[in-house]
Formats: C-alpha cells, sequence, structure tokens
C-alpha cells in the first residue's frame, strides 16, 4: 500500500515535469503550428545550465531560473534567426530546420560536456526524505511537483491575466484579428517560442537532480511531451497539464509491475485513446 | 403530365455552428431533370445546405434522401460516387495540376467508381484520356489542357471547376453560385451551358443575383436565417410579399 | 510520347548510378547508398506524394532489419523468405499504425508517426533477449543463394542493384499511377478530391503501406550489407535523416531522393572521418541546406539546366 503511495506521489513529480513540458511545445504549437523537434535539446541544455551554476555555488533557485532563461534565449534565437526566416516557405522547411537545430545543440553540450553525463544532488535543505507517518517522502519529490505546479500556475497567470498574455492567446486562438490589431506578431511569436523554449530548460533544470542528464536525454522527454500533448488535445492549451500527470502516475504505477516497460505504457494509452477514436481528452480535433 | 420523380430530398435539415442554427429545418425536393434555383441574402444558410447535402459537413438533424433512399449517414466521397456532383463557390480546382489532369481525375471516378489503378501511367488511360479531352473541348478549354490550373484566367478556372463537376458524370448537380466573380460576357457564357445541359441533368443552383435565374428556373427556393420562406415556380415567388421584404429589402 | 521517352532517360540515369557509383566510390559506401536510396524513395511517396510529413518512417525500416535479422539467425530461413518476412512485415505495421493515424492531419500526423517511432524503439530496448537491445542484433550471416555467393562483395552490390532499380521502376509507376495522381490531389485540396468521390484515407493508407513494404525491403537489405541490426536503425533519428534526404534531393520525381540518399551517406561517411561530433556538422548543413536550398538537389540542376539554356539560347 505504502509503495503504491509512493509510486503516486512520485508520478505526480515526473507527470508534472510532462506537463511543464508538454505546456511549453504547446504554446509553441499553438502560435507558430510546428512541432517543435528541439525541445528536448532546450531540455537538456536547462539541465546542463543548471549543472554548471550549481557547481560554480549558486542557490539551487538560481540555478533553476538560470536554465529557464538560457533555454528561453536559445529558443529567441532559434525564432528570430531561424523560423521567422522560414515563415513563408514550406512547413517541412521548418520542421527540419528545428530538427537540425536539435542535433547542433546536442552535439554542442558533448563538446561542452563530454558524453558520460552530469547528475547533481539536491540542495542539503530538499534532500533526505519526509515522514508522514505511513511512508517516507523523498523531499525533492515534492518540490519538483511544487515548482512544475508553480510554474504551470505562473505561465496561467501570464496568458490570461496580463496584457502580453492575453496577445498570446489572442495569437493561438484568432491570427488574423491579432494582425489587424496591428500587434506586431513577429515579436509575438518569438516571445511565444522564447516562454514555450523556457519551460523545457526549467523541466531540464528540475530534472536533474532525479533523472541525471546527458546530452540526449531530452529526446525521451520530448517524445513523452507529444504524446501529453495528443492525449490532452491539441485544442486545448492546458489540456496537456492533466494529460502530462495522468501519465506520470499510470507511468510510475506501472514500474511496480514491469519496471522495464513501464515508459512504453505511455505508448499504449496513446494507442488506446486513438483506438477510441478519441480527439484527446479535452481537444477539438 | 405526371409529376417527375423526387431524385433528391432534403427532410427537416438542419445544421448548429455553437449556437447558431445556419440551416433550420429545411425541407426540400429536388425533382429529375429540373433547374432549381436557391436564393437568398449572404449568410441565408444555402451554401451550408449544399454542404450538408454532400456531407462535406455532419447533419445535425433531419434526413438526406437520394432516389428515395436516405443517405444522411454516407460519407461524402459515397455521395459522390451515388451521383451528387458539387461545384465549389470558392474556386477549388486543384491549382497545381493541370486542366486535363483535372479534368481526368473526375472522369477517371466516373468511370471506375472509385477503385484506383496503381501501375499505369495516367495517359495510358485511353478512354478516360479521350474523355476527359471531350469534356474540355465541351467548355472551349482544350488549349489550356497542359496549363496548370493557378496559371490561366479566374474565368477559366470558374469553367474548369464546372468542367470537373460535370466530368463526375452526376445525375445532380449542385452549382454553388457558378457566376461568382465573372465578368459579364462569362457570366453568360456559363448560363448559355447551364442553358445548353438543362433537362439531361437533375441541377440545383445557388445564386444570389435573382435576375440571372428568373428566367431560366423551374423551381426557385427562397432562404433567409436558415429557412425556407418561399419555394415554387418562379413567378410564384417572385410575387411572395415575405420574399420580397426580405430579399429586396421592401 | 514525350512523357515516355523523359521516363526511358530517368530509369538510364538511374541505371547509371547503379553501375556507376561502386566504380566511383568504395563499394561498401556505394552499397550503403543504393540500399538507403530505397528507403528514401518510398518515403517520398508518403512525404512528397502524398503530403503525409511522417517522422516515423524509421519503425518500418528498422522493422524490415530486425525481422530480416532474426529470420536469418534465430528463425534459420532462408535469404528470400527473410526478406518477404522483412517486406510483408513492414507493410502490415505500415497499415496497422495507418488506419489509426491516417486520418489525422498536419501537425498530429507528424506527432503521432514520431510518437509511435519511439513506441517501436522502445519495443526492441526492451525486449533486448530477442532484438539486442541497445547493443543491437549480431551475427547475421548472408545465405548463399541460386548458387551465388552473396559474401562477395560484388555479388552481394549487384542483387541490390537490382532490387535498387526495381524499386526504382516501381515506386515512379506508382507516383505517375491514378493513385499517385488522387495522392497529390487529396495533398493539395483533401475536400475537393473526396467531393470527387475518392476516398482520401483509402488512398493515403494504400500509399503509406507501399511505403512501409520498400523501407521494410531497404532494412533487410541494410542488414544484410552489415551482418548486424544496430539500434539506430529504428531510432527517430533515423527518421529525420531520411526526411533530410528526401527534402535536399528533391520531392518532385522519384530520382531526387536517390541524390538525397547519396549526399547523406557519401556526407556522413566524410563528418565522421573529420571529426568525433559529426553530428554537429551534419546538424549545420542542414540548417545551411533549408536555407539555401529550398527546392532539394533538383532545384539546383534545373536552375543550372535553365541558366545552360538560356545561354545556349543568347548565344544563338
Amino acid at each position: 500500500m505504502t509503495l503504491v503511495a509512493a509510486q503516486i506521489v512520485n508520478g505526480l513529480a515526473i507527470g508534472m515535469l510532462y506537463a511543464v513540458m508538454a505546456l511549453g511545445l504547446s504554446i509553441i504549437k499553438g502560435l507558430l503550428n510546428v512541432p517543435n523537434f528541439a525541445h528536448g535539446a532546450l531540455f537538456a541544455v536547462g539541465a546542463y545550465v543548471c549543472y554548471t551554476l550549481s557547481t560554480i555555488g549558486a542557490p539551487f533557485a538560481v540555478a533553476l531560473l538560470g536554465a529557464f532563461a538560457a533555454s528561453a534565449i536559445v529558443g529567441l534565437l532559434i525564432e528570430r534567426l531561424g523560423i521567422a526566416n522560414l515563415a513563408g516557405s514550406s512547413y517541412l522547411l521548418q520542421v527540419l530546420f528545428l530538427f537540425g537545430t536539435a542535433l547542433v545543440i546536442e552535439q554542442s553540450l558533448v563538446l561542452i560536456y563530454g558524453t558520460t553525463g552530469v547528475s547533481l544532488v539536491p540542495p542539503a535543505l530538499l534532500s533526505g526524505a519526509a515522514n508522514l507517518g505511513f511512508m517516507f517522502l523523498p523531499r525533492y519529490l515534492m518540490f519538483c511537483a511544487l515548482v512544475g505546479a508553480l510554474a504551470i500556475v505562473a505561465v496561467w497567470l501570464l496568458i490570461e491575466k496580463t496584457k502580453i498574455g492575453s496577445r498570446i492567446r489572442a495569437g493561438i486562438e484568432r491570427r488574423e484579428m491579432v494582425q489587424c490589431l496591428g500587434i506586431d506578431i513577429g515579436m509575438l511569436l518569438t516571445l511565444g517560442f522564447a516562454l514555450g523554449a523556457g519551460m523545457a530548460g526549467l523541466a531540464g533544470g528540475i530534472a536533474l537532480p532525479l533523472l541525471g542528464a546527458n546530452a540526449t536525454s531530452g529526446n525521451d522527454m520530448m517524445a513523452i511531451a507529444f504524446v501529453v500533448l495528443v492525449l490532452g488535445g491539441l485544442g486545448s492549451l492546458y489540456g496537456a497539464v492533466v494529460a502530462g500527470i495522468l501519465i506520470g502516475v499510470a507511468q510510475s504505477l506501472a514500474t511496480l509491475v514491469a519496471p522495464a516497460a513501464s515508459t512504453l505504457l505511455i505508448y499504449v494509452i496513446m494507442t488506446a485513446v486513438l483506438l477510441v477514436g478519441s480527439k484527446g481528452l479535452f481537444g477539438e480535433r | 403530365m405526371a409529376e417527375p420523380a423526387v431524385l433528391l430530398e432534403a427532410v427537416d435539415l438542419t445544421k448548429r455552428f455553437g449556437k447558431n442554427t445556419v440551416v433550420d429545418g429545411v425541407s426540400l425536393k429536388f425533382a429529375e431533370g429540373r433547374l432549381h434555383t436557391i436564393l437568398g441574402p449572404n449568410g441565408a444558410g444555402k451554401t451550408t445546405l449544399f454542404n450538408l447535402l454532400t456531407k462535406d459537413y455532419p447533419v445535425d438533424g433531419g434526413e438526406i434522401l437520394l432516389r428515395g433512399e436516405r443517405v444522411t449517414r454516407l460519407r461524402p466521397d459515397q455521395i459522390s460516387r451515388r451521383g451528387v456532383g458539387r461545384s465549389y463557390q470558392i474556386t477549388s480546382v486543384l491549382r497545381e495540376r493541370t486542366f486535363f489532369e483535372n479534368v481526368w481525375l473526375a472522369a477517371y471516378r466516373a468511370e471506375r467508381g472509385g477503385t484506383v489503378g496503381l501501375w499505369r501511367d495516367i495517359r495510358a488511360y485511353r478512354t478516360t484520356a479521350e474523355k476527359s479531352r471531350q469534356v474540355l473541348a465541351e467548355f472551349g478549354l482544350q488549349p489550356f489542357s497542359d496549363r496548370k490550373a493557378a496559371d490561366v484566367s479566374y474565368g477559366d478556372q470558374r469553367l474548369l471547376e464546372i468542367a470537373v463537376t460535370l466530368a463526375t458524370a452526376p445525375q445532380v448537380l449542385l452549382l454553388d453560385e457558378p457566376t461568382s466573380g465573372l465578368s459579364q460576357r462569362e457570366s453568360e457564357r456559363v448560363k448559355q451551358f447551364i442553358l445548353s445541359i438543362k433537362g439531361k441533368f437533375t441541377i440545383v443552383m445557388i445564386e444570389h443575383k435573382m435576375n440571372v435565374v428568373m428566367d431560366i428556373s423551374d423551381d426557385v427556393t427562397v432562404m433567409n436565417r436558415g429557412k425556407v420562406i418561399a419555394s415554387g415556380s418562379p413567378q410564384h415567388v417572385a410575387a411572395d410579399a415575405a420574399v420580397r421584404s426580405a430579399y429586396f429589402g421592401l | 510520347m514525350a512523357s515516355i521517352n523523359k521516363n526511358l532517360l530517368a530509369l538510364a540515369a538511374v541505371v547509371l548510378v547503379a553501375v556507376a557509383a561502386p566504380l566511383v566510390m568504395p563499394i561498401s559506401i556505394a552499397n550503403e547508398i543504393i540500399v538507403i536510396a530505397i528507403f528514401a524513395m518510398a518515403t517520398n511517396l508518403v512525404i512528397g506524394v502524398a503530403g503525409l510529413y511522417s517522422f516515423g518512417q524509421a519503425m518500418f525500416f528498422g522493422a524490415g532489419a530486425y525481422l530480416a535479422g532474426y529470420s536469418l539467425t534465430a528463425g534459420g530461413l532462408g535469404l528470400v523468405p527473410s526478406m518477404l518476412i522483412a517486406i510483408a512485415g513492414g507493410a502490415a505495421l505500415a497499415g496497422i499504425i495507418g488506419a489509426l493515424i491516417i486520418r489525422r492531419t498536419g501537425f498530429y500526423f507528424m506527432m503521432l508517426t514520431f510518437a509511435f517511432n519511439q513506441m517501436a524503439f522502445y519495443v526492441v530496448l526492451v525486449w533486448s533477449g530477442v532484438t539486442g537491445g541497445e547493443d543491437g542484433m549480431a551475427g547475421i550471416k548472408r545465405p548463399a543463394i541460386a548458387g551465388f555467393n552473396l559474401d562477395d562483395r560484388g555479388t552481394f552490390y549487384a542483387v541490390c542493384a537490382v532490387l535498387f532499380v526495381a524499386s526504382y521502376i516501381v515506386l515512379r509507376q506508382i507516383k505517375n499511377s491514378p493513385l499517385g495522381l488522387v495522392l497529390e490531389a487529396a495533398k493539395e485540396n483533401p475536400r475537393r478530391t473526396t467531393s470527387l468521390g475518392y476516398s482520401v484515407p483509402a488512398a493515403q493508407l494504400t500509399a503509406f503501406m507501399i511505403a512501409g513494404a520498400f523501407a521494410g525491403l531497404a532494412g533487410a537489405l541494410y542488414v544484410l550489407l552489415y551482418r548486424f541490426v544496430p539500434i539506430d536503425a529504428i531510432s527517430w533519428v533515423m527518421s529525420g535523416n531520411v526526411v533530410f534526404m528526401v527534402v535536399i534531393g528533391g520531392t518532385s520525381s522519384m530520382f531526387g531522393p536517390i541524390m538525397g540518399a547519396a549526399v547523406f551517406v557519401w556526407l556522413q561517411g566524410l563528418f565522421s572521418l573529420l571529426w568525433a561530433q559529426w553530428a554537429l556538422l551534419f546538424g549545420l548543413f542542414i540548417i545551411f541546406v533549408v536555407f539555401t536550398l529550398r527546392g532539394g538537389l533538383i532545384e539546383l540542376f534545373e536552375r543550372l539546366a535553365r541558366l545552360r539554356r538560356v545561354r545556349e539560347a543568347s548565344h544563338g
């Protein structure tokens, strides 16, 4: 029983990471309508920046902010220098550009940090476990879920409650109208991409003490985030959050039964949802 | 004289978009061999009615009958194969394909009933090619046979649109504003063409220029805000008070 | 008539590629090029002709590779049955996955193909007792066939070359067939194609399965070539690579992907000799190509040809 409870908590934490990743993808998809194949690389950038900042003595909170900022800046450059210049050309070229960019980022990380990968011990405050009476709850998992939730709430506040957010939202829902209002749509797309990329970086930073990192570890995350996005429904910005948590918990519980196949379960769930013919849990299409 | 048989029938057909009921309980009968025109101001639901009849949109309520058989649940390609051909108001010819290929695709489907070969080159299908050239010639479009549709004038694309629809060998022809965007002269050409095929097909045509249709139509239906407000002979409809207030704002 | 001549000319060019390649480069590289070219042509049927942006074609290539590898080793089957199993397996897998996702469009389709590719990767990874997991599947031998010793590099190349030319002919026929035209029509305007009376999903699924079959064939030949299945054969990077080959070669004809595959295999060889981080150079190359050669290499050649024609015309 406690094992199940522990796995649920574990799943919530991992699921929150999926949700943060997928929400980033969802924003980028909504604004630019491209699947960001560099999302995994941006996740890795976040992880490594978090690692570097921590090793030079920065507080963990600063390291996490740095992870977000670094990936956001990389994302900003990707959009400004790349996607924006390909806007008029084939969709496939934009996707290939992201594919090439992902390779360049990953290999650059290998050049800088080597192939072995890195890991990080969480700060003392977040190490160890809290005694809940019936089980021990690793503090870092709680932190992970909490920061993920905070990040999601922050994005929600940004999009729903601020002026720039309402423009991003309008850009997702009715692009023509935004253009009519004379808003600089190019700037909006750049900021949106940077925000989405930043979330991938943040997820990478949070995941570092949990999962470690190497240059290509983001790709598994990205694939899962794609699945989460499909399950959440593409029409819905926040469906990804619920789907992410559900997937995290399901995967975590599956490790009790078949540890090796737990990642596979994610894809089985996806296939099942497709078979039922659903349009995702919350989406329109 | 015996009443002509009803070929296509809408029974209480309804379509909603969110809270708006765009087609609201429309019941109409389209009789064999007649030219039936649907009139109405913009937003009356005419094109949506077509989209329901061809199943481009799913139906929210009511039934569609084709020769008395219920076809409401069929897919759009199945409806097409049962002999309902349709031209679009916004030209939807394949712009990247040649005139020949556009018509060929339609003629090939008419000939094969929807099965698709995967080996022989399309030019090797002699009878289909012959038929395609013949249809192009009927519309005076043979000079453009090997030109990409995107490369010719809008008027000729409109004509191609109708030619393609005709090449599917339909029994019912749904023409959505066939003269929209055409010059006076081109409009006249289309009108003459419609007159020339009148009687050979069951034609349902959407128009909003009343003068274009009154003298050539057998039946006229007027729609407004998703509903049929009058239906009958052109003279009868023209005299209808409801039509005059809705349509002419009198 | 003119189009038939053009077809013959293109066929002659493909045969020339198959014959000349081992003369101008190491035969192993030439062999990899013609094997990967089959994969690229198959992918072009999906991406270029049908306009279905699949980022999961490696799962069919990989399925063919593993099925052939397994049939030849644990299965103890001969060459022909193993290859037939690989082809049928690629087609069947494409049929199952295609049936699930073919109605999804654009972005959705792309993500789902990617996700299924990743799923296939995990199946291979987890099922290591059969597939060898991360280490790949080793110990594959080339059985002799009809008295030919396939361990001879020249003989094996000849077999691959025949299959390569045959694949080209079949895929080009399909591209120019009614199915090809229906696919191109559906790519441009699915609604109009449907209203003409064609079932667009059925046509697309057919193309997806044909591409799966040829990807399976390419996978089987790849396995025979290296006597080994690396797990990379089924990874999403392989899917991305083949899309890249198709795009750099150009999607407008089946000859484009052949050139794309040639450039890819050759560059990969070159870059990997230069530097362990060759993938970095490769990524930069992709970005470079995306920004400079939007119509693929085919367009480059066409532009050069046009330039020459203009020059010849001006010289009178």
